[in-house]
């Protein structure tokens, strides 16, 4: 009989983590191939698609930074939060709450018009924070699991954005159950001239330098880490553990809330029914791949975004079920958690 | 004569750090062998690799004098070799039996079988425990008794201890020694791994000494070594203590008064403590281990709650300040568990040292922490307080017990410090290391900190303290003046108060102290 046993290591170097990351990310592609394929898909058409048009046509790159821009604006939120061992599993609660400030703003004509897409802007991360206060003040004040409380509130946000697409701010020229249109040009977000990328796109990459900034730079970002690290050491040596707590988590809840704001006055350009679905989950797979780094979230972000975008032409050209593209993207999540397991872990005979 | 276990030329090495280089031993049937060496220098690391939870780079494992290549500890044991880790490996929600049911069920089917070998070998090593008992609400040396006799009940014929004693009082130190002295009587081979040089003087055979992953001395015989030879050839060179001379302490800078502390489940841990300490002077508080020491120290780092009471330093009141506020009044902590209250593991050398003085802006203004100046303040604090094996990116957890204890002096003893409250700072190091502390703490007096100085080792407390108090059961129940005398410290630790006036039957709020003074 041969029996096997595991040690942990006592250190995990950067190249068994990198290692673990980029094995987890094959492994999870392999899986969603093999997936694919089993759908009757030509392997040729799987990497024309993939590799083809979404990594190396100009229009397919532009898809992808339009995609990636939420993306990485969630991605970061769940990172910050994750810093401080807060999981926020509400980003698109959040994101909703943010594309409902947003809306606001914009429907009740707030401000002069040369300040309305700042107003729009901080409308929707104060919306985000807020939501995210919710669950925040819970685990503070009564100990409350945040999980629960933050994936819960999804449920209540996107109820809301229903309650008011179908309600008090539906669009009264349309039968649609979405808002009025933004006013261009002072509501919409300007376009950037290639594809159908827009200014959200510079916000997502001025957030992730000043991400950087803060958790790398930062005497917040020390904190931070130190929280993260041990509560409890951080406590004992005089860090503000309550204020580092609420200051990363109303971020990440101000992160998510721009993501919805980037979402309707950049693409959709008003409040629909559908604009946040999935963004949640991508968030948190994204801040997992980038292992809670602004710059990993960054690269982490484009690659989701190359999948969603392949995704959805197969989906067009090959009649895939949607679900397909959030099956592998639970895919890739799971076995690249499951890879860190190799990389903590050494396994041999015994 | 044939050797119990013999390693020879082993070497090993951890993502490229060198921990064992070519390093020998052998210890003999029905000795007591003492593996000596400071902190870091590889001495548990040999010894797991003879007990089979390391394979050695290189090197020869002979047992009982057959070569051996050991799978895994599971092969060790069958071999009959057992090692007692510093570390307990005991479930603490499980009873004793269970916990030895865990790894002895294989060999004692049924529980009956089980509970009867566990009572008979108990009695045959002399070291009784409770079957029944949980774990968790034993004591270390309980505990350790568990582990001791769990090890014997597998058969094993050599064993091995790490750092035994570290966790011991000075009597339960002598049970254990004696025991240890009963199972080599029987033949049984055991391997003492420590840094303690009168433990070696006066409990073993034979001694091997390593230093920095080598052998330097190999099998001498421990009745021919003095003291001061056994610490040369363990470092290399010989250390003097530092003698702390004693100075008239100034005013008062921390007091504790009716000090109350209730534990999280409800217990009270400290009652009605008082006591003071002046400018420049170390109270030493000496104390068998877990009766109220931890919460004091909590209690007075801000981490626990005081239910009642005062607690003053300088002219302000601290007793509900929140840990931020004490320390900018100048409280500085070394507590005894540093990797729960001092030190973060998975954070580096610069990120743990920086973490108390960010605020001060001594990192940079406003809210910026420049990583070149926590690196600079890194590298500078691991000059100044040789801290080995350690880059400002180190991680904390890759650091041995001494190095991590030399950074904590190294953040915690800075210029701002008024009162230090040092947690058994010596426990697990080794005499370097030790001497390097207390230099640190006099300096720090010298100064004019008020040091409180916790400590369960009584030479440590005689050695620096200008007066003695003696907690017990979460009171101060005596308190001494120089000269001290050992004995009546010692008989007051154990709660055979000396022959002074005692007040009786204490209300829970008074706190008792007893000047029995320094008996001649």
């Amino acid at each position: 009989m041969m029996a096997l046993a595991l040690s942990s290591r006592r250190h995990v170097t950067r190249l068994q983590s990198t290692g673990a990351l980029l094995g987890g990310v094959l492994f999870g592609l392999a899986i969603s191939l093999a997936l694919l394929l089993a759908q009757g898909i030509a392997i040729t058409a799987v990497f024309a698609e993939f590799v083809g048009f979404v990594f190396l046509s100009d229009a397919g790159l532009a898809s992808v930074a339009v995609e990636a821009t939420p993306l990485v604006l969630a991605g970061l939120a769940g990172a910050v939060a994750l810093k401080v061992r807060f999981w926020n599993i509400g980003i698109e609660g959040q994101l909703w709450l943010g594309a409902i400030g947003a809306t606001g703003v914009a429907l009740y004509d707030a401000g002069p018009e040369g300040m309305r897409l700042a107003l729009m802007a901080a409308a929707a991360m104060a919306a985000g924070a807020a939501w995210i206060a919710i669950p925040a003040l819970l685990r503070i004040r009564l100990g409350v699991n945040e999980i629960i409380a933050t994936l819960l509130l999804n449920y209540v946000a996107f109820l809301l954005v229903q309650h008011l697409v179908f309600g008090a701010w539906k669009d009264p020229q349309q039968n649609f159950p979405y808002t009025a249109g933004f006013d261009a040009p002072v509501e919409q977000l300007a376009r950037l001239g290639w594809g159908k990328t827009h200014a959200g796109l510079l916000i997502a990459l001025a957030a992730v330098a000043l991400v950087w900034l803060l958790t790398e730079r930062s005497r917040l970002g020390a904190y931070m880490r130190a929280v993260g690290a041990s509560p409890e050491v951080a406590r004992a040596t005089g860090v503000p553990v309550l204020l580092t707590v609420v200051a990363a988590v109303a971020l990440s809840g101000a992160l998510a809330g721009l993501a919805g704001f980037s979402v309707a006055a950049g693409e959709e350009h008003r409040l629909t029914q559908h604009l946040g679905l999935g963004y949640g989950f991508s968030g948190i797979l994204i801040a997992f791949l980038g292992r809670f780094r602004a710059l990993g979230v960054l690269v982490a972000g484009v690659l989701v975004a190359g999948l969603y975008v392949a995704g959805k032409s197969l989906q067009q050209f090959y009649q895939l079920p949607a679900a397909l593209i959030e099956l592998i993207q639970a895919i890739i999540l799971f076995s690249v958690v499951g890879a860190d397991f190799f990389a903590r872990y050494r396994i041999h005979r015994g | 004569m044939t050797n119990a276990l013999e390693l020879a030329a082993i070497s090993k090495a951890f993502d490229g750090r060198v921990a064992l280089d070519r390093a020998d031993f052998a210890a003999r049937w029905g000795e007591v062998h003492a593996l000596l060496g400071e902190n870091g220098a590889g001495k548990s690391t040999l010894m797991t690799i003879a007990c089979g939870l390391y394979a050695p780079d290189s090197g020869d494992l002979v047992i009982d004098g057959s070569q051996r290549s050991l799978a895994g500890p599971a092969e060790a044991t069958a071999l009959g070799v057992g090692m007692v880790h510093q570390h307990f490996k005991l479930v603490p929600e499980f009873t004793v039996l269970e916990n030895v049911a865990l790894t002895c069920g294989r060999r004692y089917r049924g529980q009956a079988t089980l509970r009867r070998a566990l009572t008979e070998t108990a009695e045959k090593v002399g070291l009784p425990v409770a079957a029944g008992a949980r774990v968790r609400d034993l004591s270390v040396a309980e505990r350790q008794r568990v582990e001791i006799v769990r090890t014997v009940m597998l058969g094993v014929r050599i064993l091995i201890l790490d750092e035994p004693t570290a966790v011991l009082t000075d009597r339960e130190a002598e049970t254990l020694l004696a025991m240890v002295r009963g199972l080599a009587a029987d033949g049984t081979c055991v391997i003492l791994i420590t840094h303690k040089l009168h433990e070696v003087k006066a409990h073993a055979d034979r001694v091997t000494v390593m230093r920095a992953g080598r052998t330097v001395a190999r099998g001498l015989d421990a009745a021919t070594l003095d003291v001061p030879e056994l610490a040369r050839l363990m470092v290399g060179e010989t250390l003097v203590p530092p003698a702390a001379r004693p100075r008239p302490p100034g005013a008062t800078a921390f007091a504790a008064e009716g000090l109350r502390v209730r534990r999280a489940d409800g217990t009270t841990a400290v009652i009605g403590l008082g006591f003071s300490i002046g400018a420049g002077e170390i109270y030493g508080l000496a104390g068998v281990g877990g009766n109220g020491q931890t919460e004091l120290v909590q209690a007075i780092a801000g981490v626990m709650p005081v239910e009642a009471g005062r607690l003053s330093l300088g002219d302000a009141d601290i007793t509900h300040a929140a840990p931020a506020g004490r320390r900018k009044l100048g409280l500085r902590v070394i507590p005894a568990d540093r990797h729960r209250l001092a030190l973060a593991a998975d954070l580096d050398v610069a990120d743990n040292l920086a973490l108390t003085g960010l605020a001060s802006g001594r990192y940079g203004p406003a809210l910026w922490a420049s990583r070149p100046a926590m690196r600079r303040a890194a590298a500078a604090a691991i000059a100044d307080f040789d801290v080995r094996g350690a880059a400002p990116d180190t991680p904390v957890r890759l650091l041995s017990g001494g190095n991590a204890q030399k950074l904590v002096l190294a953040r915690e003893l800075d210029d701002g410090c008024r009162l230090i409250v040092a947690h058994s700072p010596t426990r697990g190091l080794d005499v370097r290391a030790c001497v390097a502390v207390h230099a640190a703490l006099i300096r720090a007096r010298d100064a004019g900190a008020a040091i409180l100085l916790i400590s369960e080792d009584l030479d440590e407390i005689m050695a620096l303290s200008g007066r003695i108090g003696v907690i017990a059961g979460g009171r101060i129940t005596a308190e001494f003046s120089p000269p001290f005398f050992r004995p009546a410290i010692g008989e007051a630790m154990v709660g055979h108060a000396p022959a002074a006036p005692r007040e009786e039957a204490p209300e829970p709020h008074v706190g008792v102290r007893v000047a029995a003074g320094g008996r001649p």
